[in-house]
């Protein structure tokens, strides 16, 4: 296809390479680092606008977008070169990337003024971009692979970016050595595959494999999942995170906690779904599902006994990747009516994890660069100083727990009915404790560092800076909208997303030609319809009219009720009048336990959560016998029941 | 004309019936009669009935007074959009199949509606900036934790049953499950769903904050808990919260259990309902309260996730039998 | 319309805050048996709240001793008017049996306006409650709606 939009998916992954390329020539002179800075926010803003203008062939006209890199056509049905295929799923994921990719080089325009070899430091962020969004852009296995390993490299580059920081080169070091675990298994996969079927285009091998499934795919597909798994941060190999997220600078915290992961959704995603077919298969559900609860368990066990901000955070990013697994196992079930919830409902997530997780980290980031730490037992009391950081968190936090009118309410409805109406009821019980879990340990980080007492070395504290502000206002808003008119949102970026998923044939067709995917399946491939009836109904609009009409009504009538009474009994003598109640005594700061909320529930449960923390030792050998061991649970259960 | 004459009914609906007047009139009137009762099976006289009313317009004739350390826009925030949550709850609720609007809203949305009154509870006793707050809304989280659970399965177990019978899978639409007890019966006379019915009962006190399970506003231990520093209107409207909730928690109480047609005359509706929540009212949060003391916030965990969950439990599982 | 019933709450709502600054315990333990089942204040409408913020009427009990006198005074000025300050026992009143100490610093009208004395060691509970209405009329009176 040689319309204009066929060179788009190549723009915005070129783009921000050669930005890379650009910023390492220029070098470390500082007069030019405005000139980098600039480079780095045009080259994302660049890719940003290519993807939107894709959004008009594939999404509205439901097109699907292929390009051959070098022209490399296939040679007799049988694909020899790279090739790029854009359709619905990829774009959207693309979308969220390149979005936040944007926001971030807005963020770190002021973040990273005190850090020097800032030059480095855009080279390795264009660098992660590019290679993200080429990831989900492609369709090559291998070259999913290549792209994997840069983004990898590029993240472990990042996080130990600070390298005067102790914390910054030990999560590094983790980060290497399960990362590339991780990645050798997907190695090992893709290897496995293709030495099996001779060719390495996504869609070819969907057509090959069809239904015929050998010992040796089997095996591919245990290394490939547990890989991927690494990559997506699911329990047990989630412990690279927690650390990489805490030390890297948070522009890069965002977009590794919200973003990254998706992509290692995405490749799961692409795995199950395209290739393997897996759709209509108990016992492929089955394994999904119950991997994702583990994931939404741990992960906020984990967070509540948090004692730092950005490891809380982290966890509960996990634990919100666990609700995303969930979904798409649901998507697997053979009712195909609630597959298309289940799917939907996941995808809805990935948009608004990524929204408010960026949020929450660089309200973070805001946190960490005013005051120079992120510990919760020494921060206090903040909100009088920087309101709009508070304003942005409360936003977040509401998001998170899933309260309406924001954009969380959507996708945990959705998941909590997919899961209900598939038939596992204690998944949607474990959800909903999870979702009040995130909201108990997301109050205590507001009550530590925002509300709560002023400590005196934290009175000159200001607020952050406007280049900082203007990406948390606009992921706000992002959050409130998308909650408001989740129907319009649904419409136009999940349906399609949703359809694409289950629409292998025309995936295959748009490859080579019409009707090889026919002749390769030798049986038409049914797609689920994408009407879905909601068990319930919710209409954000009218409850948010009648919000307003209550509150305005609640100002009025009491507005016209207030009366006082203008006889002071006695004067103030001692100006204590305006203190809080502290029994009489003198109001000074008492640190009475308040940075720790939940230790009696702690206390409660304490062979639960001792065993739950004894078991994340820290030491790196353990975490890599858990990814094998992983491994090796994946492969027994593929085998026995496939 | 014509769409002023249907607006006129709507606004009617928002704002005295079953809206804002009403809930306020009825709930605090749901108060007096808790404590006149509580007081009578004391042996005492008591209170009378309409002390919650002389309560909250004393209240309103206070000063009211921020202490310097508090972030005032939360502080003065967060009861406010605590009570018209709980007002807006109590327009799906519907009355023996009249509702304001039937198609808005459902289980899951009241499910999350209910947490809000608390959540204000929580936001604002931090907000306030006193330690003897910090300890209460320790509390309070860990209460809300330890009753929602019991609660999901409970709606859960009911929306099963309801939707088997509509649409063969699961319904979580309040006005379908008005719908299913019209058809068939009401809730309470599927054995089913008998330990459900036991088990809201007892997560009714914790919802509400009475005694035994108002441990996050403990008089005695903490100083009131959240509201230690809350004074003159804005406590008003604390109370009135905790007033509508105690209106909003009995009258989903009769929909989901003992709902249906009931009779077609929509007076002699609305006067059953009113009965039928104040028996409810009284049987489970008065008799509790004058009898029991306060348990600890271990114990009311230990609790609400051993014997209303069992119950529940009981429930989910007979309801997926097809009993 | 509104101010006559905000007049009217204010006498039929008093919310109580007790304030010990040195008593031998005596007085509350009084004044919470008047809460008990025998002589069931709260008809009334009475409440013991926990904190001062929201009360109406504070009874302090008990000469006011050296080290409690600051504390008073804070605990006072956090309550939001209208408000009402009665000295329950003879010890406020005139320090009793305590007079001329080194630690007692005088009757509580040295430092703070009084507006019902209840006298007695310990007063009796109809003394009380008989103070308590006086207290209210003293709140409709003198401090009523502006």
């Amino acid at each position: 296809m040689t319309s204009y939009f066929s060179n788009l998916p190549i723009i915005a992954i070129l783009a921000p390479f050669l930005g890379a390329f650009l910023v390492g020539l220029m070098g470390g002179r500082k007069k030019l680092l405005n000139v980098q800075r600039s480079i780095a926010i045009a080259t994302t803003f660049t890719s940003f606008l290519s993807l939107i203008y894709l959004i008009k062939p594939v999404i509205l006209d439901k097109y699907i977008v292929a390009y051959w890199m070098g022209n490399w056509k296939p040679e007799s049905q049988w694909a020899i070169g790279i090739g790029l295929e854009v359709d619905a799923f990829s774009l959207f994921t693309a979308l969220i990337i390149a979005a936040a990719c944007f926001l971030s080089a807005i963020y770190s325009f002021k973040y990273m003024e005190e850090d020097n070899g800032l030059d480095k430091y855009y080279v390795l962020f264009q660098l992660l971009s590019a290679s993200m969004i080429g990831f989900v852009l492609t369709g090559d296995v291998f070259n999913m692979y290549v792209m994997l390993e840069i983004m990898t490299f590029a993240a472990i580059a990042l996080t130990s970016f600070r390298n005067h920081l102790y914390k910054s080169v030990e999560a590094g070091f983790k980060y290497i050595v399960i990362g590339s675990l991780g990645s050798s298994f997907i190695l090992l996969g893709t290897i496995l595959l293709y030495s099996q079927l001779h060719t390495l285009n996504l869609a070819q091998m969907a057509a090959l494999l069809h239904g015929n499934y050998t010992p040796v795919s089997i095996l591919a597909l245990a290394f490939m999942l547990t890989g991927y798994a690494v990559k997506a941060f699911m329990v047990p190999c989630h412990t690279w995170p927690v650390d990489a997220h805490m030390a890297a600078p948070s522009s890069i915290s965002m977009l590794l906690s919200g973003i990254m992961s998706k992509t290692g959704v995405y490749a799961l995603v692409r795995i199950l779904y395209m290739i393997y077919q897996s759709t209509g298969r108990p016992e492929m559900e089955f394994l999904i599902i119950f991997w994702g609860t583990i994931t939404m368990l741990v992960g906020i066990t984990m967070a509540v006994v948090q004692t730092d901000f950005k490891r809380l955070l982290a966890f509960s990013s996990v634990s919100q990747i666990g609700y995303i697994m969930v979904g798409f196992g649901v998507g697997l079930s053979v009712n195909k009516g609630v597959a298309v919830v289940g799917t939907m409902g996941a995808l809805f997530h990935m948009l608004n994890h990524a929204t408010f997780k960026s949020l929450l980290f660089l309200c973070a980031g805001a946190v960490l660069h005013q005051t120079g730490t992120t510990d919760l037992n020494k921060l206090g009391g903040l909100s009088k100083k920087m309101p709009y950081t508070t304003a942005f968190f409360i936003i977040g936090t509401l998001s998170i727990s899933g309260i309406p009118p924001f954009n969380g309410f959507v996708s945990k409805w959705l998941i909590y009915q997919a899961s209900f109406e598939a038939g596992y009821a204690p998944v949607t019980i474990i959800a909903l404790m999870a979702s009040v879990l995130t909201l108990a340990s997301l109050i205590k980080v507001i009550q530590s560092v925002f509300f709560g007492q002023l400590k005196e070395e934290y009175k000159d504290v200001k607020e952050v800076p406007l280049f900082m502000r203007i990406p948390m206002m606009v992921l706000s808003a992002i959050c409130i909208i998308v909650g408001v008119v989740p129907n319009f949102v649904s419409k136009y970026l999940i349906e399609p997303a949703a359809f694409s998923i289950y629409n292998i044939g025309n995936y295959i067709d748009v490859m080579f030609e019409k009707g090889y995917a026919a002749k390769m399946f030798k049986e038409t491939v049914s797609i689920p319809s994408m009407d879905y009836t909601l068990a319930g109904y919710w209409n954000p609009l009218s409850w948010l009219i009648l919000f307003m009409i209550l509150l305005i009504a609640l100002i009025l009538f009491f507005s016209f009720g207030y009366k006082s009474s203008n006889n002071k009994v006695i004067d103030d003598l001692i100006n204590t009048r305006y203190e809080t109640f502290t029994g009489g005594e003198k109001e000074d700061y008492n640190h009475l336990g308040e940075n720790d909320m939940f230790w009696g529930m702690r206390q409660d449960f304490g062979r639960y959560f001792r065993f739950i923390k004894g078991a994340h030792s820290g030491v790196v050998n353990d975490y890599v016998l858990w990814v094998v061991a992983a491994c090796a649970i994946v492969t027994i259960y593929l085998f026995t029941l496939m | 004309m014509e769409a002023l004459k249907t607006l006129l009914p709507q606004i009617f609906y928002v704002l005295i019936f079953p809206g804002f007047l009403f809930c306020f009139i009825f709930g605090l009137f749901l108060s007096g009669i808790d404590r006149k009762m509580v007081a009578r099976m004391q042996r005492r006289i008591g209170p009378p009935i309409m002390q919650p009313f002389y309560d909250f317009f004393k209240l309103v004739g206070k000063d009211h007074i921020i202490p310097r350390k508090a972030s005032k826009k939360v502080f003065l925030l967060a009861p406010i959009f605590g009570l018209i949550s709980i007002v807006i709850i109590a327009l799906f609720i519907p009355i023996f199949g009249f509702t304001f609007q039937n198609n808005t809203a459902d289980i899951i949305v009241i499910l999350y509606l209910i947490t809000i009154p608390a959540l204000s509870l929580v936001v604002g006793g931090s907000s306030s900036g006193s330690p003897f707050a910090s300890i209460g809304i320790s509390r309070e989280m860990v209460t809300m934790l330890s009753y929602e659970l019991p609660l999901v399965m409970i709606f859960l177990a009911i929306g099963r049953k309801a939707g088997a019978a509509i649409n063969g899978n699961v319904t979580f639409s309040l006005a379908d499950i008005s719908k299913y007890q019209s058809m068939s019966g009401i809730m309470i006379s599927k054995w089913a769903l008998i330990p459900a019915a036991i088990a809201f009962l007892l997560i009714i006190p914790a919802e509400v904050g009475t005694v035994p399970f108002d441990v996050a506003e403990a008089e005695t231990e903490i100083c009131e808990g959240p509201l230690v520093e809350y004074s003159g209107l804005y406590l008003g409207i604390y109370k009135l919260t905790q007033a509508v909730k105690m209106f909003i928690m009995g009258s989903l109480f009769v929909a989901l259990f003992f709902g249906g047609s009931g009779f077609s005359n929509i007076y002699l509706n609305i006067i059953l309902m009113i009965v039928a929540v104040i028996i409810t009212i009284v049987l489970s949060v008065s008799f509790v309260r004058s009898v029991l003391g306060r348990l600890k916030v271990e114990q009311t965990l230990k609790f609400f996730w051993t014997v209303p969950t069992a119950l529940s439990a009981i429930s989910l599982i007979l309801v997926y039998l097809k009993f | 319309m509104l101010d006559k019933i905000i007049e009217k709450s204010r006498i039929k709502s008093p919310w109580i805050y007790h304030v010990n600054a040195g008593s031998c315990n005596g007085c509350d333990i009084e004044l919470i048996a008047l809460l008990g089942p025998k002589f069931d204040v709260e008809r009334f409408g009475v409440k013991l709240t926990g904190t001062p913020k929201h009360a109406d009427i504070v009874f302090v009990t008990g000469p006011v001793t050296a080290q409690t006198k600051d504390r008073v005074l804070r605990v006072i000025s956090q309550v939001p008017d209208p408000k009402v300050i009665i000295s329950l026992g003879s010890c406020p009143m005139s320090c009793n049996v305590f007079k001329g100490s080194y630690s007692v610093v005088g009757p509580l009208d040295k430092w703070v306006p009084v507006d019902v004395a209840i006298g007695g060691c310990s007063p009796k509970p109809e003394a009380i409650i008989d103070g308590l209405i006086k207290g209210l009329d003293i709140l409709k009176e003198k401090r009523g709606v502006k």
